[in-house]
C-alpha cells in the first residue's frame, strides 16, 4: 500500500461517522441463466437498479477489491421480483441478500466518449482508461412528445448516390436497413458514418453504432475502418457481442440512445445505428421466457413491438425552443430468404419512416449497395432532400423503376423499337452511375454533378462496362478542375443556373481530355 | 399449478380459518376437479411458501462472536431476534426486520472506509 493511499485511509478514519441507514433488502430464492428471482423488495421499481451482496461470509480482505453485480428489475410479482444480473451472474447465489438502490438504470455520457468503444452500460472496454466525468442519462425514458418535435427538413447525407438521390434521410428520421445476411446492411450504415466527415464540423452529427450480438471480430474490424477513414473521432462504438449476456444484448440499443440523447439535448444532431434489432429481439425473447412472461407469435412476448418502437420513438428532430438537437435512427433488421413478411421486419417497418431493402440476388450480380429501389422507400425524407439533388434525381425512381420491368421483357423480345433500346441503354448506364465502391461514400455535391452529368446524355457513348470507370475519372476531374462549383452547390444545396453552365463545361472538357472512354455509338 | 393452491391454502388460513377446515376444503377441490395427485406437491409448496413468509417476517440478527448477542439485541433494539454468528463480520451486528437491513458491522464500516479512500 503506498504512502498516499495510507494517508487518506487515516483521513478517512479520523472523519470517520459511522451510518447505520436501513436499506430495503430482499433475498435471492432462484438463480438461472441471467435471471435471478427475489423475494421481498416490496418498494422495488420497473426498472431499478438492485446490488447483489456477493461478499457475504467472506474475510474482509477478499471483497476489498470485488466489483459490485448488479441486477435489474424487470418483473414485479406478488411475492418479490424477478431481475436480470448485468454482470457475473456465477457470483450470486441462492439466499444472497439483494440491496434496493432507488435508482432506474443510466449510463454515463459525455464528450469523453468521443472515438472509445463502450459496454451496454457505459463502461470503456477498449482498454484506454476510464472517462474522468460523465452525466448520467437514464435508459429508459420517454419520448420527446408532439410539441417538443419538429418535422424532419434537414438533410442527413449518406454519401451513397442511390440512397441519397432516391431514398433521402431527414435529420430526425428513423430509416430501416433490412435485407438477408451478407447483403451489405452492415456496410450501407458504416459508409453512413464515414461519410459524415464530409459535414461542416459545427453541424456534423455525432454517430452512435451499436452492436448487438455481432461477432467480436466484426466489431474489431468496423472500428478498425472507422479509425483508418478518420471517423472514429465523432463515432462512439456500444458493444454487447455475441459473448455478451442476453441481458446486455437487449440493453445495449437503450444505452446507445441515452448516450444520443445527451448529445440531443445539448442541441447537437446524432445518428444511432442499431446493429441490429432481430439479435436485440432474441435476446429478449429469451429473457422474457427466462421471467416466465407468456409467448406469443414465434415465442417472442407480447410486447415486442413496444420493445421496438419505445426505442425507436426516441429518434426526434427537436424544436428550437429543445435547442433544435435530432437523433436519427438507422435500425438494422435482417430477414430470412429475404421475407419482409415475418413477425419483427413488418413491426419495424411499421414504426419506422422508411426502409432500404437490399436483395441477395442485387448483391450476386454485382450491384452494390444492392437497394431494391421498388421496395425502398423514404416516408419523410423528401421534404429534407437538398433542391439541388431533387432537381437532378426527380425522375430517377421512375426511370429505374421503367427500367426493371423493360429488363424483364427484354429476355423474352427479339426485336425492340428505337425508344425502348434507348431506355434500356439509358437505364443500364443508370445502374452502373448508382453502383458505389464498400467504403466510398461521395460527397453530396459530386452527387449531385454525376447524375446531372448522367442525365444529360453525358455517359450515353459509354460502353457499360466503362461507365463505372467514366464516373470516378469524372468526379476525380470535377474536384481537381471545379472545386468552387462543387463547394457552391455542396454549400447551398442549390445547383443554379451558372452552376449547370459550370457542369456543362466540365462534361466538355472531360470528353475532350479523355476520348478514349467515348467510343461507343449513341 | 401447486405453487398457486398453496397461495390459495396460505389465504385459507390468513383470512381466519382452522388450518384443518382449510386443507379439508383444499382436499374438496382437488378431489372435484380429479387432481388428488397433486396434493403432496402442494403440501411441499406449501412449506416452501411459508418458510419463506417466515424468513419475511423474522427479525435476525448477525454478529461476529456469539458473546457478543446479547449486547447487540440491546443496541439494535430487537431483543427477541434470531442470532447468528457470522466471524466474517469482524464485529458489530446486522439487524433484517420486515425488509429493512440495518448494517452497523465493523466489515461494513471498513469497506466504506477503504472504498472511499481508493475511490475518490
Amino acid at each position: 500500500m503506498n504512502t498516499a493511499l495510507i494517508e487518506k485511509v487515516i483521513k478517512e478514519i479520523e472523519g470517520f461517522t459511522p451510518k447505520t441507514e436501513g436499506e430495503h433488502v430482499g433475498r435471492v430464492t432462484a438463480v438461472g441463466d441471467g435471471v435471478v428471482a427475489i423475494d421481498g423488495l416490496a418498494d422495488a421499481v420497473m426498472s431499478e437498479v438492485v446490488v447483489f451482496e456477493t461478499g457475504a461470509g467472506k474475510r474482509l480482505e477478499d471483497t476489498l477489491e470485488a466489483e459490485a453485480v448488479f441486477g435489474l428489475v424487470l418483473n414485479l410479482e406478488e411475492d418479490g421480483v424477478r431481475a436480470i444480473v448485468l454482470g457475473d451472474a456465477a457470483r450470486v447465489v441462492e439466499g444472497a441478500t439483494v440491496k434496493s438502490t432507488g435508482k432506474v438504470l443510466s449510463v454515463g455520457a459525455s464528450e469523453e466518449l468521443l472515438g472509445r468503444v463502450v459496454d451496454a452500460l457505459g463502461n470503456p472496454i477498449d482498454g484506454k482508461g476510464p472517462f474522468k466525468k460523465t452525466h448520467p442519462m437514464p435508459v429508459e425514458r420517454e419520448a420527446a412528445g408532439v410539441i417538443y418535435r419538429k418535422h424532419v427538413s434537414v438533410p442527413l447525407q449518406t454519401g451513397i448516390k442511390a440512397i441519397d438521390a432516391m431514398i433521402p434521410i431527414g435529420r430526425g428520421q428513423r430509416e430501416l436497413i433490412i435485407g438477408d445476411r451478407g447483403t451489405g446492411k452492415t456496410t450501407v450504415a458504416i459508409d453512413a458514418i464515414i461519410n459524415q466527415k464530409n459535414e461542416p464540423e459545427a453541424t456534423r452529427p455525432i454517430c452512435i453504432y451499436v452492436a448487438i450480438g455481432q461477432k467480436e471480430s466484426k466489431t474489431a474490424r468496423i472500428v478498425q475502418q472507422l479509425k483508418e477513414a478518420g471517423a472514429l473521432g465523432y463515432t462512439i462504438v456500444v458493444d454487447a457481442g455475441a459473448s455478451a449476456p442476453a441481458a446486455l444484448q437487449f440493453l445495449a440499443p437503450f444505452a446507445g440512445v441515452a448516450i444520443g440523447e445527451y448529445f440531443m439535448d445539448k442541441g447537437k444532431d446524432v445518428l444511432v445505428v442499431y446493429d441490429d434489432l432481430s439479435k436485440q429481439a432474441v435476446a429478449y425473447r429469451q429473457l422474457s421466457l427466462l421471467l416466465r412472461r407468456p409467448p406469443g407469435r414465434e415465442a417472442y412476448p407480447g410486447d415486442i413491438f413496444y420493445l421496438h418502437s419505445r426505442l425507436l420513438e426516441r429518434a426526434a428532430r427537436l424544436s428550437e425552443e429543445k435547442g433544435g438537437g435530432s437523433i436519427t435512427a438507422l435500425p438494422i433488421i435482417e430477414t430470412q430468404d429475404g421475407d419482409i413478411s415475418a413477425y419483427i421486419p413488418t413491426n419495424v417497418i411499421s414504426i419506422t419512416d422508411g426502409q432500404i431493402f437490399l436483395l441477395a440476388d442485387l448483391f450476386n450480380k454485382g450491384l452494390r449497395p444492392a437497394i431494391d429501389v421498388g421496395n425502398s422507400v423514404s416516408r419523410v425524407g423528401g421534404d429534407a432532400q437538398t433542391k439541388a439533388m431533387k432537381g437532378v434525381a426527380g425522375g430517377l425512381k421512375l426511370e429505374l423503376a421503367q427500367f426493371r420491368e423493360l429488363e424483364a421483357f427484354m429476355q423474352f423480345a427479339q426485336d425492340l423499337d428505337a425508344a425502348t433500346a434507348a431506355q434500356i441503354a439509358s437505364g443500364q448506364r443508370m445502374v452502373e452511375v448508382l453502383k458505389q465502391k464498400n467504403g466510398a461514400p461521395l460527397p453530396f455535391a459530386v452527387q449531385v454533378a454525376v447524375i446531372y452529368a448522367a442525365n444529360n446524355k453525358f455517359l450515353s457513348d459509354v460502353a457499360v462496362s466503362q461507365v463505372t470507370a467514366v464516373e470516378a475519372a469524372f468526379a476525380s476531374f470535377l474536384d481537381a478542375q471545379f472545386s468552387d462549383t462543387l463547394a457552391e452547390i455542396q454549400k447551398t444545396g442549390l445547383l443554379s443556373d451558372d452552376s449547370k453552365k459550370e457542369l456543362n463545361r466540365a462534361v466538355e472538357e472531360f470528353r475532350l481530355a479523355h476520348p478514349e472512354f467515348f467510343t461507343e455509338n449513341a | 399449478m401447486e405453487q398457486e393452491y398453496a397461495s390459495v391454502l396460505v389465504r385459507l388460513v390468513e383470512s381466519g380459518k382452522t388450518p384443518k377446515e382449510a386443507v379439508a376444503a383444499l382436499v374438496a377441490v382437488l378431489k372435484r376437479h380429479g387432481r388428488e395427485a397433486l396434493l403432496p406437491r402442494v403440501a411441499r409448496a406449501f412449506e416452501r411458501t411459508a418458510s419463506r413468509a417466515a424468513l419475511r417476517t423474522q427479525t435476525r440478527i448477525t454478529v461476529a462472536r456469539a458473546a457478543d448477542a446479547a449486547a447487540a439485541q440491546q443496541a439494535a433494539g430487537a431483543t427477541d431476534a434470531h442470532v447468528t454468528v457470522d466471524d466474517s463480520l469482524i464485529g458489530g451486528w446486522r439487524l433484517e426486520q420486515n425488509g429493512i437491513l440495518t448494517d452497523n458491522s465493523y466489515k461494513r464500516h471498513l469497506l466504506d472506509i477503504y472504498h472511499r479512500a481508493t475511490r475518490a
